[in-house]
């Protein structure tokens, strides 16, 4: 056994993040701790990587009573994480992120980045993982970044390594290659935990499965004793019904963008060319890998950023360019892809989150005045009609959990009651509970003639809910399929910038 | 009002004011260290401090006569900050306003009433471009207000100093002060008090803390400017128009900061003298006021009021005992330094809680 | 314009950015570690104080110094507590320090002198003049650099060694790290907040020196917020030379010759309005320099206000 833990309980004011919780991990295994957002996978695993201190309960590594105060412990005992925000120092080059905590020295005080050069060429020959050593991280792509992350917890020598959701940010294609990365990994004696929701990349790697579900060990199987079926069985305590999306009758184009640029500050253009078009009564999904201009092309959508050229046509009248005043008053609502840094203020109440678009409305405010009757009523409506879990309206927005807060952000875009709804990630980091509310909300928009654009990072999410799908690849338009033509692996290669004949 | 209620509000009120309440006695009990550290006895240092600041009626009306300018520059500070844009340039602001007013009162001829007016408006403009000025470097250039608003402070100091030295000194008397000549009788506020200089000014301060009141609660651009303040990605993502937002705001501080040294000259020095408005302090003890109440516009006003008398009982004990009056801004700075430290368990708490929602949900 | 008198503005710019450059790369290390220091005249004016007070008390010129560089580490301590470990909000930390040290230094002068506002006292020994040997004889060089002190020399050392350190070093390597990314410097196990409050420890120290160059520079001698927002002029200087410690050397020399410039024509206009020269010239370089699109920080709303 290599590692152990034992009646690990982590509690937060009341919450218990992790309730009595037992882990084990033998060499060269690959473990799969699964379960969904909020099941205390992450806090589990920030406990053994030092980040966090258990409120109680032991970790064992070769039987040794281990206690780990800050990371520095844990990689000092051959443990390596690979986040799943990466933890990269972007302007710096690839081998100053690898060598990080380990420098090559001259003369015992000076950096020597020579040498850093040379250990990370001689460690990406003996993993056979590729990349230029002097390259700036923030110049290099997503799937690369994650490398040099695999690459900076190798040069560390850890023998456990965990990965943290590390699919999320990646490309089926590019998971695939991940998935053979840490197999290879696994063969050359690395302990590997890979936490994750995605369980057909369970099926694929793990050798053995735990489930977690509300901070509990719910059970652990090996791989070939289970099915996905039975894992989201044990991980959301009941069955999910498939959505079934009855296909309906669209009216006219609301939304429509033709020939979009938005230049960079290079000679490529962010947004470059690209072009869409959301008729009423669909729901229209835009795949890609974040950072192919999705957010820009928002920004661009909703006023935030002015595009370069191109026409943003809304209920046939040309919106580009102007402010975000006079797009929402020409009918668009957004519910934004960060609800913490765009959707809400932590120290507004909720009733100041709630009226945020609103406060225009002869309802709301007449001539410059609020009505603080009529601002509370809303207020209530939006909170009961939503489900939102609150104390109060005096209650600060940051103190809501992120799916409640999401909520109320969802009820104020839909309530706009505007002929265009932009929904970027409105899932993200919610429980399944909220997510499944959030949908339902979604298509009954969809179900009033309205015309919903959704932006998912979510390949599931995006699949099981829009009528028609857009690939975005380098903020051109890759592609475009109706929903019954559109598979994973068609939307995969696209999203990576192949081309479908190619590849077929 | 039922009892449930005025039980709740009471607890309102008490949340609201604990922190300050908590940090002005550790304040206090700092300055009784240092006074202790002068060789006198805190308690009757003290004693003598409250009851020539608050508790006779002569002193009380120098408190609030005291009062007046700081009341009114906490106010032009929490306009701006409490929408996120860090003026510290208020003196400044103060400074050309009321000079404009005071040159205005002096070389306009007319009527008292239309002089009067035409002065106090002439002094709100002056300030609210004065305050402008940074707003507009922000917006253009990406300039920091912090550090502009300050550098202006010291540029309308100098260049207000260099008209009462040269072009506008008063050439009456000895012709030793550095001052302008007296505004006319009939363009002075009315005393409120026949043995004090307590004047009109007062009701000005109170008028304006009203109207601060009425911005912040009831209307959209106290919403907007507030929610800017708070996260301006939020507040441009919701549609308000932020440029507009913060030049009105600005302006407003401005406008707001003239008042309080116009009312200082018409209500109580009749001239403006040089440094008469930055050797006393009185932006930034507004300011301080401003931070101790956490940007609430009544518990500026009765921060003030407080700091006020912690000055006009530093000055008695000054020449009474000795004790430098500095002693009240030590006093005050450590008060706001125990209210942030409040702020921080906090706002540590929050987000503690915050966090664990976030890692709860990711987890 | 004649040799000698262009000679005499680069003496005087040579005085006059000695504290503007010390401070300004205090300034510069706290931002290069993502702190937002704004005490830094308070961490000047407290070293003008107490190098004046030690000066007087004991007459040592080495203990005045230490005595500078010691209270403005000291309240550079007071910032670390306070803003990074217990996360206050920076401006009002920096505020009511900034008022505090103004306040407090004018009761310490009455409490332990009887003085109000000023000390000033033939006694007092001024820091070492330093004429060059054979520069001295050097016609405009001569004047240029005549009269100058260590500190005036030593500030140019100090900017070399901090760049040295920052950009050459494996723990300057770490620090910057820290502002880079400081969950990922943590995740690491680089200890990110004791690093953060060492810098602004070092800032303190640094405008300490900066305060003691300037009470003990030019002139010998400590007025009542003597200072004048010199602390504020050096941060534009440290934005303006992107807390690069090299650059920041080239911005502090701009604001530095604003000064001399303003001394030079006192003789011509009145002082006054000279003296608003530097305030104006710090407000002009900011817009020339502006960097479109950056100085969010600007209007970043405070931590916990």
């Amino acid at each position: 056994m290599l590692l152990e833990m034992k009646h690990i309980t982590k509690v937060y004011g009341s919450l218990y993040a992790n309730d009595d919780v037992h882990l084990t991990l033998e060499k060269g295994e690959v473990l799969a701790v699964v379960g969904e957002n909020g099941a205390g996978k992450s806090t589990l695993m920030k406990i053994l990587y030092g980040l966090e201190q258990p409120t109680s309960g032991e970790i064992y590594l070769n039987g040794a009573l281990q206690r780990f105060r800050s990371p520095h412990d844990a990689i000092a005992k051959k443990i390596g994480m690979v986040q799943q925000h990466f933890m990269l120092l972007n302007p710096c080059t690839v081998a100053e992120n690898i060598v990080y905590g380990r420098e090559p020295k001259k003369h015992g005080l000076f950096f020597d980045r020579e040498a850093a050069v040379r250990i990370t060429e001689e460690l990406c020959g003996r993993y056979g993982l590729h990349i230029d050593p002097r390259r700036r991280v923030g110049d290099c792509p997503v799937g690369l970044q994650q490398r040099v992350e695999i690459l900076k917890v190798l040069y560390q020598d850890a023998d456990i390594i965990i990965f943290d959701e590390p699919s999320a940010v990646l490309t089926p294609q590019e998971v695939n290659e991940l998935l053979r990365t840490m197999r290879k990994l696994a063969e050359m004696g690395k302990s590997i935990i890979i936490i994750t929701h995605k369980l057909h990349e369970v099926m694929a790697v793990a050798d053995r499965v735990m489930v977690m579900r509300l901070g509990k060990y719910i059970k652990e199987m090996p791989k070939e004793e289970t099915s996905v079926e039975e894992m989201s069985y044990l991980m959301v305590g009941r069955r999910i019904v498939e959505r079934k999306v009855a296909p309906q009758k669209t009216t006219g184009t609301v939304l429509d963008v033709q020939d979009l640029v938005l230049a960079g500050s290079d000679e490529k253009n962010i947004l470059d060319h690209f072009h869409l078009h959301v008729d009423g009564g669909e729901i229209v999904g835009i795949a890609g890998v974040s950072g192919n201009g999705q957010s820009e092309l928002i920004q661009c959508l909703t006023g935030l950023l002015s595009p370069t050229s191109g026409k943003i046509l809304l209920n046939g009248k040309d919106v580009s360019g102007q402010s975000v005043g006079q797009i929402r008053e020409a009918g668009c609502a957004c519910i934004p892809e960060d609800r913490y840094l765009w959707g809400c203020a932590a120290q507004a109440t909720l009733t100041e989150t709630a009226i945020m678009a609103h406060q225009y409305r002869p309802e709301i405010s007449s001539k410059g005045l609020l009505s603080g009757r009529n601002t509370r009523a809303f207020t209530q409506s939006l909170l009961e009609g939503y489900d939102v879990r609150n104390s109060g309206q005096g209650q600060k927005a940051g103190e809501l959990s992120g799916g409640n807060i999401q909520k109320l952000i969802v009820a104020r875009e839909i309530e706009q009651k505007s002929p265009l709804l932009i929904a970027a990630e409105p899932t993200r980091g919610v429980d399944i509970g909220a997510m499944e509310f959030i949908h339902n909300k979604l298509l009954e928009k969809r179900e009033r003639g309205d015309a919903v654009l959704l932006i998912s990072s979510e390949l599931t999410e995006i699949m099981s809910l829009s009528d028609r799908i857009y690939v975005i690849y380098e903020g051109r338009t890759a592609g475009e399929f109706r929903k019954e033509e559109a598979s994973e692996e068609s939307l995969g290669i696209l999203m990576m910038g192949g081309k479908l004949h190619e590849a077929i | 009002m039922k009892p449930s209620k005025a039980k709740e509000l009471a607890g309102q009120i008490w949340r609201a004011l604990r922190q300050p309440l908590a940090a002005a006695v550790f304040g206090l009990l700092v300055g009784a260290v240092v006074i202790l550290a002068c060789g006198q006895n805190p308690v009757t240092v003290y004693i003598e401090m409250f009851n020539k600041s608050f508790f006779t009626p002569y002193y009380l009306f120098s408190t609030l006569t005291r009062a007046t300018p700081i009341i009114i520059c906490a106010m032009a500070t929490g306009m701006a900050w409490r929408a996120g844009y860090i003026n510290i340039g208020v003196e400044g602001q103060m400074v050309t306003g009321t000079f404009a007013a005071t040159v205005a009162a002096l070389y306009i001829p007319g009527p008292p009433i239309f002089v009067g007016l035409v002065s106090w408006i002439a002094g709100m403009a002056a300030g609210a471009l004065y305050a402008l000025l940074p707003a507009v470097l922000n917006w253009k250039f990406q300039v920091s207000m912090v550090i502009t608003t300050l550098m202006l402070n010291y540029v309308a100091n100098n260049i207000a100093s260099y008209f009462v030295t040269y072009p506008l000194k008063d050439t009456s008397g000895d012709g030793l002060a550095l001052q302008t000549a007296e505004i006319a009788e009939g363009l002075r506020l009315t005393r409120l008090s026949s043995t004090s200089t307590f004047n009109a000014g007062f009701l000005i301060a109170a008028a304006v803390v009203l109207l601060m009141i009425f911005i912040t609660k009831k209307t959209v651009f106290g919403y907007e400017s507030k929610m800017g303040g708070f996260n301006s990605s939020f507040a441009r993502y919701g549609g308000t128009k932020q440029v507009k937002v913060m030049m009105i705001t600005m302006a407003l501080s401005g406008a707001i900061a003239s008042l309080a040294g116009t009312a200082e000259v018409f209500g109580l020095k009749f001239r403006y003298a040089d440094g008469m408005l930055s050797s006393t302090n009185y932006a930034w003890t507004g300011l301080m006021a401003a931070l101790i109440a956490d940007l609430d516009p009544a518990g500026m006003f009765f921060v003030s009021i407080f700091l006020s008398g912690l000055q006009i009982g530093g000055s008695a004990i000054q020449r009474s005992l000795g004790i430098p009056l500095e002693i009240a801004t030590i006093i005050q700075c450590c008060i706001t330094l125990f209210v942030s430290v409040k702020l921080v368990f906090r706002f540590t708490r929050g987000k503690a809680r915050r966090e664990e929602a976030k890692g709860g949900a990711q987890a | 314009m004649n040799s000698a008198y262009i000679a005499s503005i680069v003496n005087s710019t040579l005085r006059s950015t000695t504290p503007i450059l010390l401070a300004a790369l205090g300034s510069a290390v706290c931002s290069r570690v993502g702190v937002f220091n704004i005490a830094l005249e308070a961490q000047m004016l407290i070293a003008c104080f107490f190098s004046i007070a030690v000066n007087y008390t004991t007459g040592s010129v080495l203990l005045s110094v230490a005595a500078g560089i010691f209270s403005g580490a000291l309240v550079g301590l007071i910032v670390a507590v306070l803003q990074v470990k217990y996360r206050a909000a920076d401006m009002v930390i920096g505020t009511s320090l900034n008022l505090l040290v103004q306040g407090g230094t004018t009761f310490l002068l009455y409490l332990f002198f009887g003085l109000r506002g000023v000390l000033n006292d033939p006694k007092l020994v001024s820091l070492n003049k330093i004429n060059l040997p054979v520069i001295r004889d050097i016609p405009f060089l001569g004047r240029a650099l005549e009269n100058l002190t260590i500190l005036d020399y030593l500030c140019y050392v100090i900017a070399v060694l901090l760049f040295v350190y920052l950009f050459k070093t494996v723990s300057g390597f770490r620090t910057l790290s820290v502002g880079i990314n400081k969950s990922a410097a943590e995740s690491l196990g680089t200890k990110a907040t004791r690093i953060q409050m060492r810098m602004v420890v070092l800032s303190g120290a640094l405008c300490g020196l900066g305060g003691t160059a300037l009470s003990m520079g030019q002139v010998t001698m400590f007025t009542e917020n003597m200072t004048s927002g010199r602390g504020f002029i050096a941060m534009a200087a440290a934005s303006l030379g992107m807390s690069h410690p090299l650059l920041t050397v080239l911005s502090s020399l701009f604001f530095g010759l604003c000064q001399g410039i303003g001394v030079a024509l006192q003789n011509v206009i009145k002082s006054q309005l000279t003296m608003t020269l530097p305030y104006i010239a710090t407000i002009v370089a900011l817009v020339i320099f502006s960097r479109r699109g950056g100085g969010a920080r600007a209007k970043k709303r405070t931590g916990g206000l």
